[in-house]
């Protein structure tokens, strides 16, 4: 597998959306979406519930092919590309679910994050998640909420990615595993872009350097700098 | 040096032990018995790969079998004398085969990938018995036995022989399935049963995945075949007749889906109960129906999967090695 290619500088955006429209089937979910990301920024989506920001994600990732718009990441379509391929490309997103391999354990949920990006060195992830390594030989199925986001998310780190997709990361989780989730992201950022769909918007405020509000949709505001990103701000919008 | 010899004791005493039963029971059972024990048993572990691992559920692997015996019939009927050239040209027939059909089917959803391979056994079963009767003979079949010639070493045309070859061949195939089990490859195979799309986020593509558990599972089955062939040094269009379908899924769930000695306890439960029942009743099917509903009803896991962690937690009181097959616990 190539190794990802070197992020793009800062002034460069990393990922940018334009035009996006989505449907599921006659129904059309995303209207004509813009966005971008620099390389380290962390970039948040927020919105009520159905109003597209999962699809966005997932649009991301491959998995929904768009009626119209363009995707790209470092220069390169996205569009039409298996979500494998772009797994591979260094972009992973991380579902809302906290469906993991619950047959397998801990360390062979890893072992699978490894074999495909050829990263065998866990050091990070047991930085960021020092349970995990306590919990190497349990089945993932035994695990908590928390635990298994853990997990997912860890699992993403593999590899190194330039990009992580991480949709609703927080939801259902205890307070002190959010607080963990949001020292940890804010560490990411020194590496890794992130994209993430939160309601938790307390948690946006703090960590993201864009927030994008969508509704019924269409982004209805983008919030780019550190003084216009607050609590009050993003639920006019919602 | 010690240490490598005792990890792989601890990898391999579960086939060891399992095979050594086998080839014990050779002086308390008749050996044609033991042979289509053993035979039975290669047949069915590719089934059960795919079953249990891949999730996918075949009533075509008589197609495969037939590919494997007939690759092997046609070379020792027409072109030559030497069984081991016969059974590696079966087992090339179905690499062949699976490699051709497999990027077709693999990408059908699990119920349609059922009736597709059942429909490829009929395809099979009516080119050998009409189509290609001028050289298969139809429902005659091929004769070969008298072709094949004694080889050195091991004589697998004396029946003795062949017990041990196939013996060997199955303790090397479940060596083979073991180890896929415990690869990485094993890993994504149930990622790609339990959830497609997860297995994809990480950079795996599913039909890679499929498509190779596919080929290796059928091939296993070809396998099977030519040791049928060169054993009876027969074959016939019946080999796969789509009224034997079922026979691999039946002996799997028999056993214990998904587990690695299942295959092996559900043939010799299948094989008894057919040579017994049979000799008592006339329709001994309908026995091996009731069964598996029971089976069914009684929690799916077979006799296998439910005599396992039984035994596991009896030789874990005596402190004894890893239990034989671990994949079952694996499994919650």
């Amino acid at each position: 597998m190539p190794p990802h290619s070197p992020v793009p500088p800062h002034n460069e955006d990393l990922l940018t959306v334009r035009g996006l429209t989505v449907s599921y089937g006659e129904s059309r979910v995303l209207f004509d979406i813009d966005l971008s990301i620099s390389p380290r920024q962390i970039v948040a989506c927020v919105g009520r519930n159905g109003a597209g920001k999962t699809t966005l994600l997932k649009t991301i990732a491959g998995f929904l092919k768009p009626l119209s718009g363009s995707v790209t990441c470092d220069h390169a379509s996205l569009v039409g590309r298996m979500s494998y391929d772009i797994a591979r490309m260094g972009i992973k997103y991380v579902p809302q679910d906290k469906k993991v391999f619950s047959d397998l354990t801990v360390r062979e949920n890893l072992e699978l994050g490894s074999y495909a990006t050829k990263d065998y060195n866990w050091d990070r992830v047991t930085d960021y998640f020092p349970k995990l390594k306590q919990l190497m030989d349990r089945k993932a199925g035994y695990l908590s909420g928390g635990e298994r986001q853990m997990l997912m998310i860890g699992r993403a780190l593999l590899g190194s990615p330039k990009l992580l997709l991480i949709d609703e990361p927080t939801e259902g989780l205890a307070p002190s595993i959010v607080t963990h989730l949001k020292t940890v992201f804010g560490d990411l950022r020194k590496n890794t872009a992130l994209v993430i769909v939160e309601q938790n918007l307390p948690l946006v405020c703090a960590i993201s350097s864009k927030v994008y509000a969508l509704k019924e949709g269409r982004v209805v505001a983008a919030l780019a700098d550190r003084e216009s990103i607050s609590v009050d701000a993003c639920e006019r919008y919602l | 040096m010690g240490e490598a010899m005792v990890k792989a004791f601890r990898w391999w005493w579960g086939i060891l032990l399992a095979f050594s039963l086998v080839a014990l029971s050779r002086f308390v059972l008749p050996l044609a018995f033991i042979n289509e024990v053993i035979i039975f048993s290669i047949y069915t572990i590719g089934c059960s790969f795919l079953l249990g691992r891949v999730g996918f559920i075949s009533f075509g692997q008589p197609a495969y079998l037939a590919v494997g015996a007939y690759g092997t019939a046609f070379y020792l009927s027409y072109f030559g004398t030497n069984p081991y050239v016969g059974l590696l040209l079966g087992v090339l027939s179905g690499l062949a085969v699976s490699g051709l059909v497999g990027p077709l089917f693999v990408r059908l959803r699990s119920d349609y990938f059922a009736l597709v391979n059942l429909a490829l056994a009929v395809i099979i079963y009516y080119l050998m018995q009409k189509v290609l009767a001028e050289i298969t003979r139809g429902d005659n079949g091929l004769w070969f036995l008298t072709n094949i010639v004694a080889t050195p070493v091991l004589d697998i045309s004396s029946p003795n022989q062949f017990f041990i070859f196939a013996l060997l061949v199955a303790m090397a195939v479940w060596a083979f399935y073991k180890y896929l089990d415990d690869s990485i490859f094993g890993a994504c195979c149930l990622a790609t049963k339990v959830n497609e799309d997860k297995l994809m986020f990480l950079g795996y593509s599913n039909y890679s995945v499929r498509l190779t558990a596919f080929i290796i599972a059928n091939t296993t089955t070809a396998l099977a075949g030519a040791m049928y062939a060169v054993y009876l040094g027969f074959v016939s269009p019946e080999i796969t007749s789509p009224a034997r379908a079922a026979d691999p899924v039946v002996v799997t769930i028999l056993g214990g889906t998904g587990t690695l000695y299942g295959p092996l306890v559900g043939a010799i439960a299948y094989t008894g109960m057919k040579d017994v029942i049979s000799k008592l009743i006339g329709n001994w099917e309908l026995f091996i129906g009731f069964l598996l509903v029971f089976i069914m009803l009684a929690g799916e896991r077979g006799i296998w999967g439910t005599l396992q962690p039984r035994l596991q937690a009896l030789f874990s009181r005596n402190s004894a090695p890893a239990a034989m097959d671990d994949r079952a616990t694996k499994r919650p």
